[in-house]
């Protein structure tokens, strides 16, 4: 599916063009209020969120293992989103995690710090000084947020593919370049597979066609003993809308014609696969006479475990 | 060996049960090659506690062989594929084969070998197993004879193996997540 990722200074007016962008052209809009409704999909909830932003707000010793979780099962859970709608995501690193993505088109909101300061200071109603320190604070934790999960420079200008400087332009003026940008650049017409197979997450070269580790690792278990598989061959759309679109779909990694099982390989931990086993049962009921079979982190290691690999494998999986 | 050796953190099968359902499989695989002569294949190493009682429970003549396939573990590599290490010595074409595992987990090893053997042409050919795990099921085995069903747990003892320790142990043992590592994921 299509996705537009924002990148914002603060006070650029950035989430009111991309919440009518969103509006606009029919596409979900990922923002903080949404990913609170959804975070629950995860096992993460809104304190946790919170603790995850004080932690890249402020920076150091606070973005421990913990909040680096909570950080990358976001990650997780918005490119999921994108493989079953269309997308306008404001922050969170979806410049980095959509990065060479086909289908996407990266946005940043750029204007002069003075002009944006005063935008800021008539909206929330605080001092000049108070002003300059938030949108300061909050560039700095977006910036770091970018950082430190892919090692990206925010203000690098090779990450986007428009600029748009919003002391010269009114909100509706972006609206259209930005539209017009999306119809040009075809984004809403890249195959799925294009952006499956170049999707180039970090260490493509390393796994093949495999998202991680554990999928490639798994494709040679299988191609050792000789059972023949399809990678990601299907996606099943789960919900359409009025006109047929559709809104969400579930595509399994492994299908093995022989067993006629398709096989979902998570490396969530158990406790962390809400979502996926909610989309597993919607697949089931949906499609009664499809064999699927979710094959855990745990399942996973466990067969490893078994052949004395646990040490030697997933280590950098993530 | 009453004592658990270190890493063992449960007995899930006693060996007296060992013993007791190994004898009603031998009156059960008896009954069911009466008349014929029926040739025991042991997949090694794993079945070599089991397959030793077992045939010594069958009250019908028969013969043994094993077979040996090289692991997973020792050709990790893209396009690594599994090859027999030790060949059937037997010709089992128009014979009643029986094949005997320690364990099935996945299915892989045994889907292999059902495959290859029945390449072969066997009169018939059947699979008795220890274990059955069968939670981890990936491919479907059909399983004529099987010994006791098991939890998804890592079982090892009665030629069961974790690096190629523990075979030794006279009953099946879950072995703690320190020693297997999966304590650390």
């Amino acid at each position: 599916m299509a996705v537009i990722t924002v990148f914002r200074e603060p006070g650029t007016m950035g989430k009111e063009v991309a919440a009518r962008l969103a509006g606009r052209l029919g596409f979900s809009l990922i923002d903080r209020a949404r990913l609170v409704q959804l975070c629950g999909e995860v096992d993460l909830d809104e304190l946790r969120l919170l603790k995850l932003e004080e932690a890249f707000s402020k920076g150091g010793a606070l973005i421990d293992s913990e909040v680096e979780g909570y950080a990358r099962l976001l990650q997780d859970l918005i490119a999921q989103l994108a493989e079953e709608q269309d997308l306008v995501v404001l922050e969170r690193g979806s410049q980095g995690l959509f990065h060479n993505r086909p289908g996407t088109l990266h946005v940043r909101f750029v204007a002069p710090r003075k002009f944006r300061v005063a935008q800021l200071c008539g909206r929330k109603g605080l001092s000049e000084q108070k002003t300059l320190r938030f949108t300061k604070a909050l560039e700095a934790e977006r910036a770091r947020y970018l950082r430190f999960l892919y090692r990206l420079d925010a203000s690098d200008p090779t990450l986007y593919d428009l600029t748009l400087r919003m002391d010269r332009l009114s909100v509706e003026q972006a609206l259209k370049i930005i539209v017009t940008a999306v119809e040009e650049m075809g984004i809403t017409q890249v195959p799925r597979e294009t952006i499956v197979e170049n999707m180039a997450p970090r260490g493509q070269e390393k796994h093949g066609r495999f998202v991680n580790d554990a999928e490639s690792e798994f494709a040679r278990f299988l191609t050792f003993y000789n059972i023949p598989f399809e990678y990601e061959p299907r996606t099943f759309p789960l919900e359409t809308d009025a006109q047929g679109r559709t809104l969400e779909a579930f595509t399994p990694d492994f299908y093995l014609p022989e067993q006629d099982l398709y096989i979902e390989l998570t490396t969530l931990k158990q406790s962390l696969v809400t979502r996926k086993n909610r989309k597993v049962r919607k697949l089931r009921r949906l499609y009664p006479e499809i064999n699927i079979r979710i094959f855990y982190q745990r399942d996973f290691y466990t067969l490893m475990a078994k052949y004395g690999l646990l040490s030697a494998t997933v280590a950098d999986e993530r | 060996m009453n004592d658990k050796p270190e890493g063992i953190v449960e007995i899930l099968i006693q060996r007296e049960a060992i013993g007791q359902r190994i004898a009603e499989l031998g009156s059960e695989i008896s009954a069911a090659y009466k008349d014929r002569l029926p040739l025991v294949v042991g997949v090694l190493k794993g079945c070599v506690p089991f397959i030793s009682d077992l045939v010594k429970e069958i009250e019908i003549p028969l013969e043994i062989d094993f077979i040996s396939l090289m692991s997973y573990a020792d050709v990790r590599r893209p396009g690594g594929a599994v090859r027999i290490t030790k060949d059937l010595d037997c010709v089992i074409e128009g014979r009643d084969v029986l094949l005997v595992e320690g364990i099935i987990d996945t299915g892989m090893t045994a889907g292999y070998l059902l495959r290859n053997l029945e390449a072969r042409r066997p009169k018939s050919l059947r699979v008795c197993t220890f274990l059955d795990k069968e939670a981890r099921r990936i491919v479907r085995i059909p399983i004529a004879f099987r010994g006791f069903k098991v939890p998804d747990r890592f079982v090892v003892g009665y030629g069961l193996d974790f690096r190629q320790l523990y075979r030794n142990l006279p009953y099946v043992g879950i072995l703690s997540d320190e020693i297997t590592g999966l304590n650390r994921r």
